[in-house]
């Protein structure tokens, strides 16, 4: 899978990124390139700037320097259209967000619907679809709060790639639930990444980065420290920090 | 007298009842347009005093809804009404039923925008991030998304302000409206029994808010779908 990287036109661009949250330094002019096809894993301890960073990708949080292009347009221009650029960029969260007033079936197809002005009976169709790839087309008329966390985030990630996005942005889609769940969720996103689905995710999940993906990012204090392919990166982790992250968490 | 007599006289005789009748559909009127105001109001309110806290944005409109709230909810209902019937809008042009119906709903919105703003913030930061981050701006966001959610938060909140409204337009006799309890005051002063006509007010006051907690009751429950 590692062949992947280095293939493909570059889809997102991140020059010199940075981000501050009142006097603290959260990102340092980060620089970075993500591939078409390509699954990018960021791993590092808590409050090392991977959420923030992942959060910046799509404007969550406004970067406070540096720019960010996705598909050659850069997002962080205020003239241009961010609503129209998220719905090309779905976006995965730790607490998966499903909207608990809307059965999961209005949670899928109220995006395509109002946005992209799809018929309710083709938007249904195609939320079906969905869910029966995520194992849960018997949930679709369920609200969220009646399904476990697991169903929960299968939903959630599902009714992401209904927008039919280019990227999938992952934070820490697993760190929220109990641990016989989190398999579940982990096969969705490894099928999406057989589909060569373009996706950056921020996990705890060793196992899932060096498995599915084609790089790893080590960040600690708001910087990329390491760097590479999983095999290498897991097998012979060259940076002292990473090593010492990675002697805990493994 | 015995008790059918009483009732004669006080609401038989003369088409007396015609008072509580009339000064039924007086505080309705009023309440009905009160509410109408005080929640269209009272949501604009809401949405930019929200909206001012959480983006920066809109500082004007929300300095002035900040002292709309203090002026409104910090002086007596009764002398803004007063002063809306003697000050504001003066002459004969203006009937009291009009001039109470804009004060009470002036009055309402700053409860109901409170109330309302209460529901948005207590929906989970998370909702209005996963409605932006597929695609939808800061307004269909928050359409389609938290004000449903918000709106059933409040629901009980927002009935207590709409009770507490209706019993609260029986101070319209004060700028001579022939309001329901006027319309019962008018039937004692009549015939010097009290007992009746004030029961008889109460009674119709009881039987509206009551109307409202059903009301309340019917959209909880169809609301309640999609809880655990």
């Amino acid at each position: 899978m590692s062949a992947r990287t280095g293939e493909g036109e570059v889809l997102i661009r991140v020059e010199k990124l940075g981000k501050t949250f009142r006097k603290l330094e959260v990102l340092k002019e980060i620089s970075t390139e993500i591939r078409k096809g390509e699954v990018l894993c960021l791993i590092g301890p808590s409050g090392s700037g991977k959420s923030t960073f992942l959060r910046c990708l799509n404007l969550l949080e406004k970067p406070d320097s540096g720019r960010i292009l996705f598909e050659g347009v850069d997002i962080t221009d205020p003239k241009t259209d961010i609503d129209k650029v998220r719905q090309r960029m779905g976006m995965v969260f730790q607490q998966f967000n499903l909207f608990p007033h809307m059965t999961i079936l209005e949670n899928l197809t109220l995006a395509p619907i109002r946005l992209l002005h799809r018929g309710k009976d083709e938007a249904e169709g195609e939320a079906m679809e969905l869910l029966k790839r995520v194992g849960l087309s018997e949930k679709a008329k369920n609200y969220p709060l009646q399904l476990s966390g697991g169903q929960q985030q299968r939903a959630a990630i599902v009714r992401a790639l209904a927008m039919k996005p280019d990227v999938m942005l992952f934070d820490e889609p697993t760190s929220a639930l109990d641990p016989e769940m989190v398999g579940e969720v982990l096969q969705v996103m490894r099928d999406l990444a057989g589909e060569h689905m373009t996706m950056v995710v921020v996990t705890h999940e060793m196992g899932f980065a060096r498995e599915v993906s084609d790089r790893v990012i080590f960040l600690e204090g708001g910087c990329f420290l390491s760097e590479g392919a999983p095999e290498s990166f897991f097998s012979h982790p060259e940076n002292e920090r990473l090593r010492a992250f990675l002697s805990k968490v493994l | 007298m015995n008790f059918i007599d009483r009732f004669y006289v006080d609401f038989v005789k003369d088409q007396r009842w015609m008072d509580l009748f009339g000064g039924l559909l007086n505080t309705m009127t009023i309440t009905v347009f009160a509410l109408l105001i005080g929640v269209a109001l009272g949501l604009l309110i809401a949405i930019i005093r929200t909206t001012a806290d959480r983006t920066g944005k809109w500082r004007i409109p929300d300095f002035f809804c900040r002292i709309y709230l203090t002026v409104i909810r910090g002086t007596p209902t009764m002398i803004q009404l007063m002063i809306f019937y003697y000050c504001i809008f003066v002459g004969r042009f203006f009937s009291g039923v009009f001039v109470a119906s804009i004060a009470f709903g002036l009055n309402s919105a700053a409860y109901v925008a409170e109330i309302i703003r209460s529901g948005i913030l207590s929906i989970p930061a998370g909702q209005m991030e996963a409605g932006r981050s597929l695609g939808f701006n800061y307004v269909e966001t928050m359409r389609y998304i938290i004000m449903p959610q918000a709106f059933k938060n409040v629901l009980p909140a927002i009935f207590n302000e709409f009770i507490v409204l209706i019993k609260e337009t029986a101070v319209a006799g004060y700028v001579s409206v022939r309001d329901l309890t006027k319309g019962a005051d008018n039937i004692r002063a009549q015939t010097y029994d009290a007992w009746l006509p004030l029961l008889a007010a109460g009674l119709i006051y009881l039987i509206l808010t009551m109307f409202f907690t059903t009301l309340e009751k019917k959209l909880e429950r169809r609301l309640k779908q999609g809880e655990r």
